[in-house]
Parts: C-alpha cells; sequence; structure tokens
C-alpha cells in the first residue's frame, strides 16, 4: 500500500485554536499546516467538518475524539482507513495513558504522549498500537489530577435509600492511567466489566415499532498488572441468530455477536463462558447487535395530541410514559419536537417542578428535559406555541419528536453477566465491577 | 532563550536530575516550542547509561539532527556502538535512530548498518532494517540498487514481523519490481493471517495489484450475471454483452489459478478483524478480484463496520456508494443499516443517501420512498435538498414510480418551507423534461408559484419550463411574462437570463400578444448593469427581430431556441469512481493524490504461472543443496538435503540446470562454494535467529546438517532393497501448523524399479492425525540406486507415543513406526527478556521442573550449552541479560503450550536446568533428554 503515512500534526482542540501536541514525521509538513487546518475547520458550517480534506497536495484527516481533533496529515496516498483506525487507536491508548481523554489530561502529559507517538510510528509507519508491547517502551509517567468530583456521588440514589455504597464503583475509579508501576499507591487491583448498549428505535404515528435496532458491546478496563484468565459468564439463556432458541421462554436473543481476538471460545458454546486474559487498558471483548426486534417494549411511549386553539396558537398535548420495570429510572431524558418555523414563544404547564421545557428559536423546536423518569410512571406536558399565520399545514410540521436518555442498569437485550472469576484467584485484593448502561442512538417518534 | 537550568541539570552527575530535563525538554518539543539551542547540551547524553535518558535523548536527536548536521555527526560513534549491542533492543533502537538523522554524510554508514541489520538473528533488528529502507531511499535515492538487494533478502525473511514491514519498504521503494515478489507471494499469502494488523493492510494491498498483473479476470466469461445484478446504463450493457459473448466464443472456460483462489480463501477471515483498515483492505481485495458470486461476502463485514465511529462511517460509506453502482445486489439485503438517523452527520445522512438512491430498484423503491418522505420533515436543510434530489434519483431511475415520485414532489410545493419548495422545483423541472406533454397542469401549478418563490434557482427554473412547453400552457405563459416584465429591474441575474429566454420564445410561438412584451423586456435588458445580460438582449434581438439586415441565422431562429433538448441524466457522482482503487485515498478525493498506485488492467492472457513455484527443500534449505552436491551425491547423513529432483517436477528440473549452469560457467571450487554461502545465510536468516552472535561466526562448525539426526524406518535388508530413513527437518509443515514435519528419505538399493511408494492403514492413538506424502504415483519409478525424499506431517498430539502405519510399494508391505524424541514436538518461539520473565512467572508450582548437574567437560561453554540443547531441542534462544544464564523457548507443536529451559552455569562447572511447561510429561521428558545431553 501507499503508505506514507505522516501522522504529522496530532494538534488539537478548535476552542483555543492553538495545537496542543505536534510532530513532524517525514520532515515534509508545512510549519504552518497546523494554521492551515485550522482555518479549513473555521471557515466550514456544518456539525461536522469533511472527514478529508485538502489543500494544494498536502491532505488532512482527523477524527475527533473528548473534544479534541487528532488529525493528521500526508502529501501521498494513504490508505485513509488506516489512518482514521490509527487516529482512533491512538485516542484510545491516550486514554488508557492518561487515564482520561480530555485537553485537561493531554496538557498535563505532553511528554509521555509525544514518547508514545515516537514509539508507534516510525517514519510515518506503524509500528505498534499494542498496550502490551508500548508498555515496555515508554519511560515517562502519567500525570493525573484527582480533584473532589460530584461525579463520584451521581451514583447515589435518593435519601440514600437505594445505595448500597460498598457496591458502587465511583467513577473516578475507571479513569486512572493504567501505568502506575512507580508509584505503588494507586495500583488497586481492579478490572472493570461494563455491558453498554445502544439502542435506536422509530415508532410510527400509530404507535407501531417501526424499527429497532440495539448495539451492545462488554467492554473491560483492566488495571490488573499480570492479569490470568478471566471468565465471564453470561446468561445461559442467551442466544445468537433465529433459529437457535435455548431453554424454555426468556431467551436472550442477538441477531450477531464478534469477539475480539484474544477471546477464547471454547466453553461458550455450552456454558456461555468467555473465556479471556485481558491485558492492560481498555478493550472490548464482545459486540453484539439486534434489529427489528426487542425481547421487551420500547423504553417509552408517547401519546401526542396537537391541534389548533383559537387564533395564532398551537397546542401541543404530550403524554409520555416509561415503560421499564418499576425498579429502573431513566436520567437525563431530553424529548425535542420541531414546531412551525415561523413559531415565536412558547408557554408550557408541566407536571413538576424539575423538569423545564423551553423553545429554541434556532432550531425551531421544543426542548422537554426531564432529569429522572422512574420505570411505569407518566408524565404529561402542555405546550402553547405562538405561531403568527397559523394555517391547518403548519400542524403538519410538527414532529417527529426525538428523544434522548440514559438507562443507568438497564440493558435492552436483556443480555446479564452470571458470573465473574479470576483464575487462579488472584493473590492480593482484587476488585471486580460489573455495570450496565443502555444509551439511547437515536429515538424517534412520528407524529 | 537561555534555558541554563536546563543545562545544568544535563551537565550534573545525577541521573534523576537529567532524566528530569530530559522530559521538560522532550514536553517542550511536544507543544512545539524550540529547543534546538539545547543540542550541544542533550548530545552529550547520549552516551548514557540510564536507558531512560537514552531514549529520550534519542527523540530529541531524532527531531533536531537535521538542523545541527555538525553536532549530530558526535553522536553518530555512539549508535554505531549500539548495533554491536548483544540486547537486541538497543541494536534496533539505534539503527532506528541512525536512520532517522536526515544529514547526507553518513549515507554510508546507514548503508552498512542496514545490511547487517538485514542478517541480524534477531527479527525485531531485521523488521528495524526493514523500516530504515525507504528513511534512507529518500535521503539519496541514488541507493536505490543496493537498497533493492536488501529488500529482495528480507522478503525471503519467514518471520511474520518482518513480512509486514518489508512490504512496506517494497512498495515505497520499489513498487514496480513486481517480479521479487513472484517466489514470496505463497508465503506471504500464507503468513498474513499471523502478521500484525497494519502489516497486513500493506500486504494485503500489495497482492491486489500483484493479482491484477498475474491472474486471469475470473469474470471474464460470466456475461449473464450483470443482468441479474442490474446495471444502470443498458446500451452500454447490451454492447458488453455482446463482446462478452464474442469473448465467450473463443475463449476456453475460464479455470483459476490456484494461487488466485489462495489469496481469496487466505484473506477472507481477515474480514472479521477488529481493525477497519484490514477488513475495508479484504473488502477492496474482494472488489477487485473475486468472481462476481463471491463478492458478496464482504457486504456484511462493511455493514458492520458502519456501527464504529462516525469517521470511519463516513469513509465505509464512500466506499459503498462507489460499489453499489456496480454491484447493486450484494448490498441489498442490508438496506435497512441504510437508513438514516436523526443522530448522524450531515454529511453521513448525504452518503446514506447516495446508497440507498443507488439501491432503489421495482421491488424496493416503495419502502425507500417512504422512509424519504420522513426525512422531508427534517431540520436539516442540506439534508432535505439531497432527499429531494434522490427523489429526482430514483424517479428518473426507476420508470414505474416516476408519476407517484412527480406528485409527492408537486405536493411538496405547497411546504411552508422555501427551501424545500425551491428544490422540488428544480427536480420537477428535470422529470418534466422527459415527459411534458402528460404534465401541463403541475407546469400551470408552477407557474402560479412565481408569485410566492424567491429563491433565484426555482424563478429561474420555472420560467425555463414555460418557455420550453409555452405551447402546452399558451394562455398562462403571456401572462407570465407581463408580470415578470414588471418586476424585471429587481430579479438576480439568472432570472434576468430566463426571463430573456421565455421572451424571445414566446415572441418565436405567438408573436401576435408578446411582441410589445418582448421589446419591453429587451429594452430593459439593454441598460442592465450585467453585460452578459445587455449581451444576451442584444444576440437575441438580432436573431428574432425581422430587419432588414437580419442575417442568415434570423430564420433558423426558432429551431434555435425551440429545439427538442435531451432530458438531462441525473446520475450518481460516485459513477466512475470505481476506477480509484476502493480504499485509496485517491479514491476519497476523487482525485489523484501523489504517489497513487494505479490499479492495472486484467492482463489479457494469464502470464507464466510458473514463476511462483518455489523448490519444496528451499524451504529446507537450498544452500545445502549446492554445497552437498558437489561433495558426495547420496551420502549418508547429508542425503537429506539432497532435493528430491523427481518429486515435483518442474521447479525442479530448472533448479538442476541452475546448478549445472553455475557448473560450467565456474570451474573453480572456491567460487562455488561462496556462492553457496551466500545463499545458504540467506535461506536460514530464520534459523540463525536460534543461536548466538558467537555461533554464528562458528557457523561450519554446527551446519545444520550435523545437528540433524538420521532415524532408521525400514532398514534395507528387511525391506528387500528398499531401505527408508527419516528425520525430523524442524521446518514448519505448512499445510497444517499443528503437525511435525517428517522428512522421509528412500533409497533404493535392489537392481529394479521400485513403483507406487505410499501410506496405507495408519494405527493412530486417539487425537492423532497423520497427513501423508502425496503418494509419489504410479507412473513414478524409483530407478535402481536412486534415492528421494519427501516430506509428511504428524500430529503427535504434543505425546511421544508412535505413530504406527504401513508402507506399501507396488508389490510389498512393511509395518514401521516413528517415535519423536520429546525435542522435536516444539516450534522455537521467539520471546523477549521481558516475555519470557512474563511466562515463567506464570508457569511456577507443578508447571516447573529443576535439576542439579555437572556440566559435562565438552559443555563448559556458553556455546557449547546452546548447540547442545538445540541440538536436542526444537528451541529458540532468548536474548539474557546476565552471562551466566542460557535461556530458550518453544511451543508445542500441537498444542501451542509454551516451553521454556532455562540453563543457569554456576561456578565449578555445575549448573541448574528449569524447564517451565504447562505440559508436565513433556517438561519431565525434556528435562531428562537436556540433562543428557548436557552431562556427556
Amino acid at each position: 500500500m501507499w503508505f506514507q503515512i505522516k501522522i504529522k500534526s496530532s494538534l488539537c482542540p478548535v476552542y483555543p485554536g492553538d495545537h496542543l501536541i505536534y510532530k513532524d514525521y517525514r520532515g515534509e509538513a508545512d510549519k504552518d499546516a497546523v494554521s492551515i487546518f485550522y482555518e479549513m475547520v473555521t471557515a466550514l458550517s456544518g456539525d461536522q467538518p469533511p472527514v478529508v480534506m485538502s489543500h494544494k497536495d498536502l491532505n488532512f484527516i482527523h477524527v475527533r475524539q473528548g473534544g479534541l481533533y487528532w488529525v493528521a496529515s500526508t502529501k501521498t496516498d494513504a490508505s485513509p482507513f488506516t489512518i482514521i483506525e490509527f487516529l482512533n487507536r491512538l485516542a484510545a491508548l491516550t486514554k488508557d495513558y492518561c487515564g482520561s481523554l480530555c485537553e485537561k489530561s493531554v496538557r498535563m502529559n505532553f511528554a509521555l504522549i509525544y514518547e508514545l507517538l515516537d514509539e508507534m510510528v516510525d517514519y510515518g509507519y506503524i509500528q505498534t498500537t499494542s498496550t502490551d508491547i508500548l508498555k515496555n517502551f515508554i519511560q515517562t509517567e502519567a500525570v493525573t489530577s484527582k480533584p473532589f468530583s460530584l461525579f463520584d456521588l451521581s451514583n447515589v440514589g435518593l435519601f440514600g435509600a437505594e445505595t448500597q455504597q460498598s457496591k458502587v464503583a465511583p467513577s473516578a475509579a475507571a479513569t486512572r492511567p493504567i501505568m502506575s508501576h512507580r508509584s505503588e499507591q494507586g495500583g488497586k487491583n481492579e478490572i472493570f466489566v461494563d455491558v453498554v448498549e445502544r439502542i435506536s428505535v422509530v415508532i410510527g404515528s400509530n404507535g407501531v415499532l417501526m424499527k429497532a435496532d440495539v448495539e451492545g458491546e462488554i467492554r473491560v478496563k483492566c488495571y490488573l498488572p499480570t492479569c490470568s484468565e478471566m471468565r465471564i459468564g453470561l446468561n445461559e439463556e442467551f442466544s445468537i441468530g433465529k433459529s437457535q432458541l435455548r431453554g424454555y421462554g426468556m431467551a436472550v436473543r442477538v441477531d450477531e455477536c464478534s469477539f475480539h481476538q484474544a477471546v477464547k471460545l471454547d466453553e461458550f458454546d455450552t456454558y456461555r463462558i468467555l473465556k479471556v486474559c485481558p491485558s492492560q487498558g481498555e478493550q472490548t471483548l464482545m459486540q453484539y447487535q439486534l434489529s427489528d426486534e426487542l425481547p421487551c417494549a420500547p423504553p417509552f411511549r408517547l401519546f401526542p395530541t396537537v391541534e389548533k386553539d383559537y387564533g395564532n396558537r398551537l397546542l401541543i398535548f404530550l403524554k409520555l410514559r416509561c415503560d421499564l420495570p418499576p425498579k429502573s429510572t431513566a436520567l437525563n431524558v431530553s424529548v425535542t419536537v420541531p414546531v412551525p418555523k415561523s413559531s415565536l414563544s412558547l408557554s408550557q404547564e408541566l407536571s413538576s417542578p424539575d423538569q423545564t421545557a423551553d423553545l429554541q428559536l434556532k432550531n425551531k423546536a421544543i426542548l422537554w428535559s426531564i432529569p429522572r423518569f422512574p420505570g411505569g410512571a407518566q408524565l404529561s406536558a402542555l405546550f402553547k406555541v405562538e405561531v403568527p399565520g397559523l394555517s391547518s399545514a403548519s400542524l403538519l410540521e410538527v414532529g417527529p419528536v426525538s428523544m434522548s436518555f440514559e438507562l443507568p442498569k438497564h440493558t435492552c437485550t436483556g443480555l446479564q453477566i452470571r458470573f465473574l472469576r479470576l483464575s487462579p484467584t488472584h493473590p492480593g485484593l482484587s476488585q471486580r465491577w460489573v455495570r450496565y448502561v443502555t444509551h439511547s442512538d437515536s429515538y424517534t417518534i412520528r407524529i | 532563550m537561555g534555558h541554563d537550568d536546563l543545562k545544568e541539570m544535563l551537565d550534573s552527575n545525577k541521573d534523576s536530575l537529567k532524566l528530569e530535563a530530559m522530559k521538560r525538554i522532550v514536553a517542550m518539543i511536544a507543544r512545539g516550542k524550540n529547543a534546538s539551542d539545547l543540542f550541544p547540551a542533550v548530545v552529550k547524553n547520549v552516551a548514557c547509561k540510564n536507558i531512560e535518558v537514552k531514549k529520550l535523548v534519542y527523540v530529541y536527536l531524532v527531531r533536531y539532527a537535521e538542523e545541527q548536521q555538525d553536532l549530530a555527526l558526535l553522536s553518530i560513534s555512539t549508535f554505531q556502538r549500539g548495533l554491536k549491542d548483544p540486547n537486541q533492543l538497543i541494536r534496533a533502537s539505534a539503527l532506528r535512530v541512525l536512520s532517522s538523522i536526515r544529514v547526507t554524510i553518513i549515507v554510508p554508514i546507514m548503508m552498512l548498518a542496514i545490511k547487517e541489520a538485514a542478517s541480524d538473528m534477531s527479527p525485531y533488528v531485521r523488521k528495524t532494517a526493514a523500516h530504515a529502507i525507504p528513511k534512507l531511499y529518500s535521503l539519496d535515492p541514488e541507493q536505490k540498487d543496493q537498497l533493492i538487494e536488501v529488500i529482495e533478502k528480507l522478503l525471503a525473511d519467514k518471520t511474520t514481523l518482518v513480512a509486514g514491514s518489508v512490504v512496506m519498504a517494497f512498495e515505497e521503494v520499489c513498487p514496480e519490481r513486481i517480479d521479487l515478489i513472484h517466489k514470496n507471494y505463497r508465503k506471504l499469502c500464507n503468513l498474513l493471517i499471523d502478521v500484525e494488523e497494519w502489516g497486513q493492510v500493506v500486504i494485503i494491498n500489495m497482492l491486489t495489484r500483484y493479482a491484477r498483473t498475474q491472474f486471469l479476470n475470473p469474470n471474464i466469461n460470466e456475461g449473464g450475471e450483470k443482468a441479474f445484478y442490474g446495471s444502470d446504463d443498458e446500451d452500454d450493457d447490451d454492447e458488453e454483452k455482446k463482446a462478452e459473448a464474442a469473448a465467450l466464443a473463443k475463449r476456453k472456460p475460464y479455470v483459476m489459478d490456484p494461487d488466485h483462489r489462495l489469496l481469496l480463501r487466505n484473506t477472507k477471515p481477515l474480514l472479521q478483524s477488529r481493525n477497519a483498515a484490514v477488513v475495508m483492505a479484504v473488502a477492496q481485495l474482494y472488489f477487485h478480484l473475486a468472481p462476481k458470486a463471491e463478492v458478496g461476502v464482504i457486504a456484511k463485514a462493511l455493514v458492520r463496520l458502519m456501527r464504529s465511529h462516525s469517521e470511519v462511517q463516513y469513509v465505509v460509506l464512500q466506499n459503498v456508494a462507489t460499489m453499489t453502482i456496480k454491484r447493486r445486489g450484494m448490498f441489498e439485503p442490508y438496506l435497512k443499516s441504510f437508513y438514516i438517523r436523526s443522530t448522524d452527520p450531515t454529511q453521513i445522512k448525504i452518503l446514506k443517501l447516495e446508497v440507498l438512491t443507488n439501491l432503489a430498484n421495482e421491488t424496493n423503491i416503495s419502502t425507500i420512498l417512504r422512509e424519504f418522505q420522513t426525512y422531508i420533515k427534517s431540520m436539516d436543510k442540506d439534508f432535505v435538498a439531497a432527499t429531494i434530489q434522490a427523489i429526482g434519483r430514483c424517479a428518473t431511475n426507476i420508470g414505474e414510480v416516476r408519476d407517484t415520485c412527480l406528485n409527492g414532489l408537486v405536493q411538496l410545493l405547497s411546504n411552508r418551507d422555501e427551501l424545500v419548495v425551491a428544490e422540488s422545483v428544480v427536480v420537477i423541472k428535470k422529470l418534466l423534461q422527459m415527459q411534458p406533454e402528460q404534465h401541463s397542469d403541475i407546469i400551470k401549478h408552477m407557474a402560479k408559484l412565481t408569485d410566492n418563490i424567491q429563491v433565484p434557482m426555482a424563478r429561474a427554473s420555472i420560467l425555463w419550463l414555460i418557455g420550453e412547453y409555452c405551447e402546452h400552457v399558451p394562455k398562462i405563459a403571456p401572462d407570465v411574462l407581463r408580470k415578470m416584465a414588471k418586476s424585471f429591474t429587481n430579479e438576480e441575474d439568472i432570472v434576468k437570463l430566463q426571463i430573456l429566454n421565455l421572451a424571445a420564445k414566446l415572441y418565436l410561438t405567438n408573436s401576435k400578444q408578446t411582441k410589445l412584451l418582448t421589446q419591453y423586456v429587451l429594452n430593459l435588458a439593454k441598460y442592465d448593469q450585467n453585460y452578459d445580460i445587455r449581451d444576451r438582449a442584444r444576440f437575441i434581438r438580432q436573431l428574432i427581430v425581422p430587419t432588414d439586415k437580419s442575417g442568415a441565422l434570423s430564420k433558423y431562429a426558432k429551431k434555435l431556441f425551440l429545439a427538442l433538448k435531451p432530458a438531462p441524466v441525473l446520475e450518481s457522482p460516485f459513477k466512475d469512481r470505481d476506477h480509484f482503487q476502493l480504499g485509496s485515498l485517491s479514491h476519497l478525493l476523487n482525485a489523484k493524490a501523489g504517489g497513487y498506485q494505479e490499479l492495472p488492467d486484467w492482463p489479457e492472457s494469464a502470464p507464466d504461472p510458473s514463476v511462483r513455484n518455489v523448490e519444496v527443500k528451499d524451504s529446507v534449505r537450498a544452500g545445502g543443496t549446492v554445497t552437498l552436491r558437489g561433495r558426495a551425491p547420496g551420502g549418508q547423513a547429508c542425503g537429506v538435503f539432497l532435493s528430491s529432483d523427481q518429486s515435483s517436477g518442474e521447479e525442479q528440473k530448472r533448479n538442476r540446470k541452475v546448478v549445472k549452469e553455475r557448473r560450467s560457467g565456474s570451474e573453480s571450487e572456491s567460487e562455488e562454494e561462496s556462492e553457496s554461502e551466500s545463499s545458504e545465510s540467506e535461506s536460514e536468516s530464520e534459523e540463525e535467529s536460534e543461536s548466538d552472535t558467537d555461533i554464528k561466526k562458528k557457523k561450519k562448525t554446527i551446519a545444520p546438517s550435523s545437528s540433524v539426526r538420521m532415524y532408521e524406518l525400514l532398514h534395507r535388508i528387511t525391506g528387500e532393497g528398499l531401505a527408508v530413513e527419516y528425520c525430523f527437518s524442524r521446518q514448519p509443515f505448512s499445510p497444517d501448523p499443528h503437525m511435525v514435519a517428517v522428512q522421509i528419505q528412500f533409497t533404493n538399493n535392489t537392481s529394479s524399479e521400485t513403483k507406487s511408494l505410499h501410506i496405507e492403514d495408519p494405527k493412530l492413538q486417539s487425537g492423532m492425525r497423520i497427513k501423508e506424502f502425496p503418494e509419489i504415483g504410479q507412473d513414478f519409478l524409483l530407478p535402481a540406486g536412486e534415492s528421494v525424499n519427501v516430506v509428511m506431517g504428524i500430529d503427535f498430539c504434543d505425546s511421544t507415543q508412535a505413530a504406527n502405519f504401513q508402507l506399501c510399494t507396488h508389490t510389498r508391505k512393511f509395518f514401521v513406526s516413528i517415535q519423536p524424541p520429546v525435542g522435536e514436538l516444539m516450534v522455537p518461539a521467539f520471546l523477549t527478556e521481558n516475555e519470557f520473565k512474563k511466562e515463567q512467572g506464570q508457569l511456577m508450582g507443578m508447571n516447573e521442573i529443576s535439576e542439579k548437574l555437572n556440566l559435562g567437560e565438552k559443555c563448559q561453554s556458553d556455546h557449547a550449552i546452546v548447540e547442545r540443547v538445540t541440538a536436542k531441542a526444537n528451541l529458540s534462544r532468548v536474548p539474557c541479560g546476565s552471562e551466566k544464564e542460557n535461556r530458550f523457548a518453544g511451543k508445542t507443536v500441537s498444542s501451542g503450550s509454551l516451553v521454556l529451559v532455562t540453563v543457569a552455569r554456576k561456578e565449578g562447572g555445575g549448573a541448574q536446568l528449569t524447564v517451565n511447561c504447562e505440559k508436565m510429561v513433556i517438561g519431565t521428558m525434556l528435562v531428562k533428554d537436556i540433562l543428557q545431553a548436557l552431562t556427556q
């Protein structure tokens, strides 16, 4: 392949417009390549600049992660996939080594990241991106700031009723660098297993589920310096594909499943056990998809009524029901309702004071936010929108409604981790955390 | 810019201060600050013993050497010393930094270093040598020829670590030398799955290009299939079919070259890779090389990539869009995956639309149109505009839905959003051009819109439509002109031009009603600010208004203005993109990027496939062949290395010819010797990695021939003249890596021929398997007095149980059995010192066996220990910091369990032998064997 990648500039965020880190591997880049890129990005409108941009004979390829732009530039025909994949890996490695991925952590770890870049790429050729190999070469240690964070308390339930402090991993625990071999105090033997699902749903105007899609993954973040084999047991009734049904009723089914190459599957077929020796850092062990049918009802249903009031007023009455089991709760729910272009103002009646709603003139939409939404509950809201020159055609401009939310401790496919064992049991204290979360990817309800 | 504090720290004696200073300097470089004035202070520390400091100094040197050439030269001698360091990591990093110093004076030093490193025993150093090649090439292109030699040598390397890097170097330095690949083609295909992921991408792309020059187009005879997948261009298709039919008549039926098949088969599993670049590389390989019926497999993998980051999605969709034009069928089952999500960024939405449009056909169009309808409600205006255009394209491509689409678009004309209306007008205009006569009511409807629509492009389109089809709307057209004449001065330029156009057309068809209006408009235009408009007005007046002097063109005015215009073709912007290799940057930009290698067309007739043949025994040390042949043909111990001249036909004959030529060419013995030596070291580069440098010097003494022991399988007396011996060649058994390769030598001591040698009725322990040598055949004769070598594979299941079977000739059957010594049940594993320690740490307790011993008299030196141990067991040496210790590593052939051996010497001839292995039986037996070897 015409593989002269020159990951030249790994520069960063656009807000202040300066670059954080820059490395030129071939001595070909102009000194002002960074500013050219910056100008090109800022000159563009729209939500995302094109992934590949060229300026004269210089091509820029970038990805965005952690609010930073990771940019590579090349003058020759390199495989764009390789570069994008590499930049993504670089971001992942930076996260592994620095603990978290943000401007601050990058700023504090210039030397470390520069050293990483130096080891990963030689004269534009990728040498290795494996955490395990790189660990042998990296000398610099990560610098982290551990300020007291309110996020640590985010998992604590109201009134402390549901909290079992001992069983809740503080979120900051999972955002520390993997390399702490020299400072002994930070080296806690912890392992995190996250089941993360993203759901995307389209519900038709008649309330029928038109499209449903769940993408999920099992992620492991490992802090054990040398990990022996880990065994992760999934639901026994877990099945892949349509034909294969196991047990009675309650099967947890996915359409497609792929595994990290390090996962041993010899016990998967019979016992649904994944065996893996995770290396330090973050890895995705398993990815799965479920399309077209959900094992349970979609988490939210909407009952909208849109009518013309007297004068130029539009009445939108929304009844929103959360179909989760009563123990679960949805967090940070927001509902976006597009309204006619000429809408001027909004008055609303909401069912509780912690909810908010406002009319966003820029997007011509009402944004209704609900910080906490318990399962089984039903909320309603009445919006009165002032629309000059309201006609019956305007009613058609309302919708489709889109929602975003977060469902902690819940998976839409029903996938659960039965057990998590390290064998042979690791000497010393090792803590194991299993977390579940479902995010909305795209949740659309047509009106 | 005084960095005095840093300089002071660098000059101090304390490593910790130096380290701190270097860290701060590297952080400065990373931020893009200039730290070049520190060069003298830093370069002094290049010889620093502390490895952390040393590394950071290297980082600094690479960055500033070019600017400070004179000072950089001071550090060269340090690197030269580093190149000879016993630690492979130091050798490699010295080479890496040396080759990164871009100073022309050191080109000869670099060249020498690369050449030496290319035959280093450590594959890691050889890999670094491969990386250094393009660096030197870009510094001094004059070195090309010499560098190609090194590349050629490294291409022959059999370790996966080197393969990816050397192919990168090949691609950069001499991509045109496709001939260098021939001999390595099959090896690269077979290694591919084990190469690290970034190397896989490079190799796959190179092999795609290679295959295009060496194999025939697999789709050459499949004219009929095209219709099945549906092509947008029917005329083209017909012609193509005819041409193909003609070709079909002429051509022999297509048979795929087995090497072509090998490539397709070995790349397919990589579609599961978690690296998007690898998946895409395989996908483009299949798209460009596979028979149509097989291309479908990549669709699923590509759809899977769409669940990745949005940047990956963007690039995948670009490629999918191109593929859907050529091969619509393969993505049809995944139609839903391309539905747009409200959270997609605009550029992804537009690409998905493109794909959906390409996938639309008679059966799925209604679903797609329903989906499109919901998109129109989106808030993203660019996306809505693109959707409307997509509807237009579906309507042109699929005749059945044209009216439905048109009706839908007309409904959009009453949308409150002006942009939606404007875009619809533009698309409707294009659609109406196809069948104007049936749609005069739509034209009327649009004429009414001129009162409301302000978007210039839409206004212009409406005016053009009315002018063009004024005969269908004879009453409305003059009225529209009247209104336009009134607002003329306030219109945009494109609208003004269309007003002029409309006026001219009406004047020609309906001059009674519009003569005065036209005059008025022309007069207004005469004084317009824009000279295009003034020009146009003057031109139209001359053409249509009859005067005395009016030229010859006037009578053709009507024909000129109202000629039948061909309907516009609405086609995909991705059409014809596939002449760029998919997955390349050029494809993404739709323009050639620098250094893009054109994907060649298939050859008319296949080049000679035999160029890829490699002598089977070549892999068993080709070098030996020549030497030994000279000395003692058929000699017992050396006979192993005789290539089996008869066993595999053509290439062997060629090989023999070469040997003959060499003989006739050079009479002198010594020359022949040296030649054989050089080829020996080449083919052995891998073998060497298991021994040490000092051994390398004395290579002659432990020439492989002496270290391999022959065992008897059939004595010539029991065999009635047929003698059979075997040995463990320690080569990977390529058809099945879990098998041990056993080389068998048949010697016919009778006076008659022996025919059809083969194996029958194997009696094996459960789990054991035999892959017998290909039967040499009925025609094959083992003439009296000759001998032949074959290789068979046995999976011993990591046990020393014997494999029993019958050896048959055309007349007799003999019961024989092969029992492997424990040392032959393993293959060398290449570990670094750290890896070794880590693995050893995990194989403690029951898995560790330790024995004390007294070294035999002849085994006191390192060299002797290494020799004895490697002779006993197929292990490779692991680099080791301590002088007292020798470490070896291997893996069992069948299950791949690690076998680690440590021999620690003690004062006074004593030693401690430690074996770590998960398989305790193997460990115990190995300890016994090695103990015996070392104490003798």
